[in-house]
């Protein structure tokens, strides 16, 4: 079975976009292809059909694309929200999570516009310095492999990553669970030190690399082409450090500035990622920028109102790389608009709770994975 | 503040304590059973400030601080202390040289009993305020005061944010530790402490209801669903006798839904909700787009809300365990029967406080025997949860005994 030709059509038009080397914010090309693929998922996934009838928005009443109807991310625990038949499915990528609660599903008809879609932010934000002579980056990854986690769609993207720009040495060092700290200090020591080296992975991973040195009694200089990307929580898999505390930590233990550590905002039900500003405009202030075919929103989440500038607010991101899905995403993340990009804001450390009341669900979701 | 202010206070409490502990324990009572009194006199100064001052620093509505704290403290008389302490104490029984009191959250019933229930051991209190009510602890402070000289000097209140470790540390030496708070937190804590310390915790807590046919007939909804919607709406739902679903025979999920709807919109009118932070506006926000979602997917789901987040009640068609996100969000779940009811809430035995039963005729008091072995320290009628007695046993601890350093 083939793709709808509608939807290749719209694949080949946002992939053109991704392609391009210069970006700027065409917000009419952006109206054109959202309203365009809000119209098509409309009409292929029934249930955001009916979602988006109940609320009475459908495409013949939707003019601008701030109005198409954004789905939350939890919603992806609980129903499949693919725009195309059920037996295309090529791929499935989970949210993590624990045993007791469900994790949300992104299920994919093809990887073409994921794999289109992560390349071109990751080189600009965390690889500014690479060049046309120079198109490869040590790629240090504290994560599992994509074949070891094959639903893992930080994995996969770490895995294009290393397909794609990856110098000789890339490689992954997290397997069945374990950090390979031998191979990975190894790996460091024989970086070459005049190209970029990129040591990315997930929080909690840095925080078990940290200790490891720190427990070895060991502290790192790594070459100045170093910069660091981390991503995700800590979800009770190492001790939960917030940001200003681990890149501190990073900074002391892997002799990587401040400055060259980078902060991806990213969810399993998007195609695209955000990443912090700090290594293509380390004057300004931290904040995440956001690839052209996205839009980020901070929502009072009272009116469903757009927040006053530097307001907080829930984010909603509209991604046209999520062609096969829905595209309107709902998060329960809290932000708020820095210049122009925005600043996604963490639970105050220590914060005490108003009451003494315990929601449902922390009570059976505390197992890990 | 520093450690060495915190010890300092601590070694004056327990010269305070020793004077305190020279006068006869009726004495003591009675000072202390004057002081409830007032706090029960909706007229007293105290009460008066405390409903003038605590909806600026917890961001509860004016109008549900004034009805939660009628409710809750109608019969927290002197004369209820009495009889519980002569119930719970037959015999004069010394506290701990000191205890530290770490409060947490700010629903004020649960700070006034932390602070009262050792000195009515005679044992002075070293008071950790919780960072979003400072208000209740000052002025049960200077209602002691009031009262007796003496007792007020037996109260210190502490200006510790949580996060100061050796402050925590230095507060931690108390004899006897009475802590409310998270899981985390109480853990946190009974690890820093030792033999032969006296750790009495209230860990966080969730309550539930549970409606059979005869609650849910047309003649008997209207008034059940006003009484619980009462149980949901004071103190916006973040108290742990506040419920945060129902349980009903499968054909009432949709009437039982309508009517805490109804209920609920009316409550909205005059008990406002009170603010809420965007995080928590988020949430509910999310969790309604998802239970639309469940509902356009096919699952009998149905969402029912207020204007902004005020209020939410979801209609679920499973009972599946959901997220709670607090101020004033209800979810109706289906239960086939008693057995059923047992079943689903067994895995929340643990934390399990409160349950708002109705409805089940003659085998309501059997099922009432059966959820308290299942851990619920309060089970009663709809719209009387957030009023629990003075000596009820929450966390299954008994009020004052718990606080002795020996059995009573």
């Amino acid at each position: 079975m083939s793709l709808d030709p509608r939807r290749a059509a719209l694949d080949a038009q946002v992939i053109e976009w991704m392609q391009e080397p210069l970006w700027g914010d065409d917000d009419e090309r952006f109206e054109t292809l959202a309203l365009a693929l809000f119209a098509f998922q409309f009409e292929h996934c029934a249930a955001y059909r009916r979602y988006c009838e109940g609320r009475g928005r459908t495409p013949a009443r939707v003019e601008r694309w701030q109005d198409v109807p954004a789905v939350p991310t939890g919603a992806f625990k609980e129903v499949a929200l693919r725009s195309f038949p059920e037996q295309r499915t090529e791929c499935v990528f989970r949210t993590s999570g624990t045993t007791t609660r469900k994790r949300g599903e992104l299920h994919l008809d093809t990887l073409a516009v994921y794999e289109a879609s992560l390349l071109p932010p990751f080189c600009r934000f965390l690889l500014p310095d690479l060049t046309a002579h120079h198109p490869l980056a040590t790629l240090l990854v504290l994560a599992p492999s994509p074949a070891e986690a094959r639903d893992s769609s930080l994995s996969h993207m770490f895995g294009v990553a290393i397909r794609e720009i990856g110098a000789e040495g890339s490689r992954f060092f997290v397997e069945r669970g374990e950090l390979e700290l031998d191979a990975l200090r190894k790996a460091l020591d024989e970086a070459p030190h005049d190209a970029p080296l990129l040591l990315c992975g997930t929080a909690f991973a840095f925080v078990h690399f940290a200790d490891a040195l720190d427990a070895r009694g060991e502290r790192l200089e790594l070459p100045p082409r170093t910069r660091i990307m981390e991503t995700g929580g800590f979800k009770g898999r190492s001790r939960n450090l917030p940001r200003t505390d681990l890149y501190p930590l990073l900074e002391a233990r892997l002799g990587v500035a401040l400055e060259r550590i980078v902060n991806q905002y990213g969810m399993t039900e998007l195609g695209s990622q955000f990443y912090d500003s700090v290594l293509v405009d380390p004057e300004g202030p931290r904040r995440k920028l956001a690839p052209p075919w996205t839009r980020v929103r901070v929502l009072d989440p009272e009116t469903g109102a757009e927040a006053q500038p530097g307001d907080n607010g829930a984010l909603f991101v509209t991604d046209l790389a999520n062609t096969g899905s829905v595209c309107a995403i709902q998060t329960t993340d809290i932000g708020r608009q820095l210049g122009e990009g925005f600043e996604v804001l963490g639970r105050e450390p220590g914060a005490e709770e108003r009451g003494c009341s315990i929601a449902a669900d922390e009570l059976l979701s505390g197992d890990g994975e | 503040m520093t450690p060495e202010a915190v010890r300092e206070q601590r070694d004056a409490l327990r010269r305070a304590g020793e004077r305190l502990r020279r006068r006869p324990f009726d004495d003591t009572l009675a000072v202390l059973a004057r002081v409830l009194d007032a706090w029960s006199d909706p007229e007293s100064s105290y009460r008066r400030r405390l409903e003038a001052e605590l909806p600026g620093a917890t961001g509860f509505s004016p109008q549900t601080v004034r009805e939660g704290l009628a409710l809750a403290l109608s019969e927290w008389s002197g004369d209820a202390l009495t009889t519980l302490a002569h119930r719970e104490l037959p015999r004069p029984v010394e506290g701990a040289a000191t205890t530290a009191v770490i409060l947490a959250g700010s629903i004020p019933m649960p700070s006034l009993l932390s602070i009262v229930a050792p000195l009515a051991l005679r044992s002075p209190v070293l008071v950790k305020c919780a960072s979003r009510d400072t208000v209740t602890p000052r002025l049960v402070a200077r209602s002691l005061i009031d009262a007796d000289r003496e007792l007020g000097e037996c109260i210190a209140l502490l200006d510790v944010r949580g996060d100061a470790q050796s402050c925590i540390d230095a507060l931690l030496e108390a004899e006897c530790v009475l802590a409310t708070g998270s899981d985390e937190t109480i853990a946190a804590l009974r690890e820093r402490m030792s033999d032969p310390q006296r750790l009495v915790a209230h860990g966080h807590r969730l309550s539930l209801a549970a409606l059979g046919p005869q609650a849910c007939s047309a003649a008997a909804l209207p008034g059940v669903a006003a009484a619980l919607a009462r149980d949901v709406a004071l103190w916006d739902q973040l108290g742990c006798l506040s419920p945060l679903a129902v349980y009903v025979p499968r054909d009432c999920v949709v009437p039982v839904g309508d009517a805490l709807a109804e209920a609920l919109a009316r409550l909205e009118r005059v008990l406002p909700r009170g603010s809420i932070d965007a995080r928590s506006a988020a949430a509910i926000a999310a969790e309604r787009s998802e239970a639309e979602l469940r509902g356009a997917a096919g699952h009998a789901t149905r969402v029912l809300a207020g204007s902004g987040t005020s209020w939410t009640v979801v209609c679920e068609a499973v009972a599946a365990v959901r997220p709670a996100p607090l101020h004033r969000f209800l979810r109706i779940f289906p239960v086939t029967d008693a057995a059923a009811l047992l079943e689903t809430l067994r895995p929340y035995a643990s934390h399990l406080a409160g349950v708002a039963l109705a409805g089940f005729g003659a085998a309501e008091p059997d099922l009432t025997e059966r959820l308290r072995a299942l851990g619920a320290s309060r089970v009663c009628a709809p719209g009387r949860l957030q009023a629990p007695p003075l000596d009820w046993r929450r966390d299954g601890h008994s009020v004052l005994a718990s606080l002795a350093p020996a059995p009573v």
